[in-house]
């Protein structure tokens, strides 16, 4: 990829890292702990199961197997949960304009510190920082493999300028699909026993949401999980994205219409919806403060390893 | 702006009127509508918000001149995004517009 100016100076960068970072020290020390019980191995390593092959019997299993004819034969535990900290975890933070509104801008900045910060204690894995909004190409900010050092997010925070004109979700989940192939290629470990995590940072307003379902659909088929983080700054002064209603003009039978006429001939029937009932992500968390943050994030990562869990 | 075979674009309006009778609830927050609506589109929205029977004749203001175009196209002519929330305030058409019907 070719290299792209910083958005920021790196004076400011530096301000702006040493500001949010301090900000959400005592936090960040929190979701450190909560996210140790989820990620970390200690925990993880249990046996767990009904499975047809495995590493140890399920003794729970055994009787129903012979009653049933050694019919219900999922007899076998394996282990669930990946025993190493073979973790790559990418933060996609929303570099839009829509940003600065109502201060949006500045909780992302203060989730981007948190989970850095977090996650560089924690040592799960690789950490990869993006940013994005309608240059021709997400911004790598940090990439996979690189070590989070002291001078890591001041150079993170140069990458954010909150002025993109636009908020391409699409293309951030293409790329972001091919960043995880490369990382997985390159990755510490060859096995399956990888595990890439995508949290998106954005105020949550973009269009092209069936495109991006199939996508999303996508990366799960690579096992790549989503976790989009909607900061709703806007939400204590009455205009959260909770209530957010999107009005669309659909195309209906002429027989059945009272709307208006359409200009091609066909009518055109107005619908209010609400907006985020056509949220493509299936996991989504609106946090309105960042101190909720280690919360809704610790539940939306137990839910998800639950999933995982139980349709392996 | 628009792109052809792209997604639609849409923008974050929050409508405002300084006619008591037309108002919209005070707790109404933005509405994201596609960019590509005119004027008649528009008086289509708020009329359904309001209930009203019979439909009102409804004009737009963009930063004080009246909308002529679709929103995407002001919102180019000015050098704005879609990435704002744009404040519209609507009055009541003095002459209605004979009209066709256009989105
Ligand atoms: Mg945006």
């Amino acid at each position: 990829t070719t290299e792209q100016q910083p958005l920021t100076s790196p004076e400011e960068a530096l301000r702006l890292w040493l500001h949010y970072s301090s900000l959400t020290h005592p936090l960040s020390l929190i979701l450190a702990e909560q996210l140790r019980l989820i990620l970390s191995p200690t925990q993880a390593t249990r046996l767990r199961g009904d499975f047809r092959t495995g590493k140890r019997l399920n003794i729970k299993r055994i009787i129903p197997y012979i009653v049933s004819n050694y019919k219900r034969d999922k007899i076998w535990m394996r282990r669930s949960i990946p025993s190493k900290r073979n973790y790559q975890i990418m933060l996609a933070v929303d570099d839009s304009k829509s940003m600065t509104e109502g201060g949006a801008h500045a909780l992302a900045f203060e989730t981007l510190a948190l989970l850095c910060k977090s996650l560089s204690m924690l040592e799960v894995g690789e950490v990869c920082v993006v940013s994005f909004g309608d240059e021709e190409h997400v911004r790598v900010a940090h990439g996979f493999g690189a070590p989070f050092t002291n001078e890591s997010g001041a150079k993170i925070y140069q990458n954010f300028s909150f002025q993109q004109s636009g908020t391409n979700v699409r293309r951030l989940i293409e790329e972001s699909i091919h960043l995880f192939r490369d990382a997985r290629a390159k990755g510490p470990t060859t096995t399956a026993d990888l595990w890439q995590l995508q949290l998106i940072i954005s105020d949550g307003i973009y269009e092209d949401h069936d495109l991006i379902r199939r996508l999303v659909r996508q990366t799960s088929e690579e096992h790549i999980m989503i976790v989009f983080v909607i900061v709703d700054s806007n939400g204590a002064k009455g205009n959260s994205i909770m209530d957010l209603t999107q009005a669309v003009f659909e195309a209906v039978d002429e027989e059945e219409s009272d709307g208006v006429g359409g200009s091609s001939g066909r009518e055109m029937q107005l619908k209010m919806k609400r907006y985020l009932d056509g949220f493509p992500f299936p996991y989504y968390v609106v946090v309105r403060n960042v101190a909720d943050l280690p919360g809704v994030l610790a539940t939306a990562l137990k839910g998800w390893f639950r999933e995982v869990v139980d349709v392996q | 702006m628009a792109e052809t075979g792209g997604p639609q674009t849409q923008v974050r309006l929050q409508l405002t009127t300084r006619d008591r009778k037309l108002a919209l609830p005070e707790s109404l927050g933005p509405i994201l509508v596609p960019s590509s609506l005119r004027r008649y589109a528009l008086s289509t929205l708020v009329n359904n918000l309001l209930g009203t029977e019979k439909p009102i004749p409804l004009e737009f203001l963009i930063n004080g001149s009246y909308l002529r175009t679709s929103v995407d196209d002001y919102l180019t002519a000015y050098g704005f995004s879609a990435e704002t929330t744009l404040a519209v305030e609507y009055v009541r058409a003095l002459v209605p517009p004979t009209h066709v019907a256009s989105f």
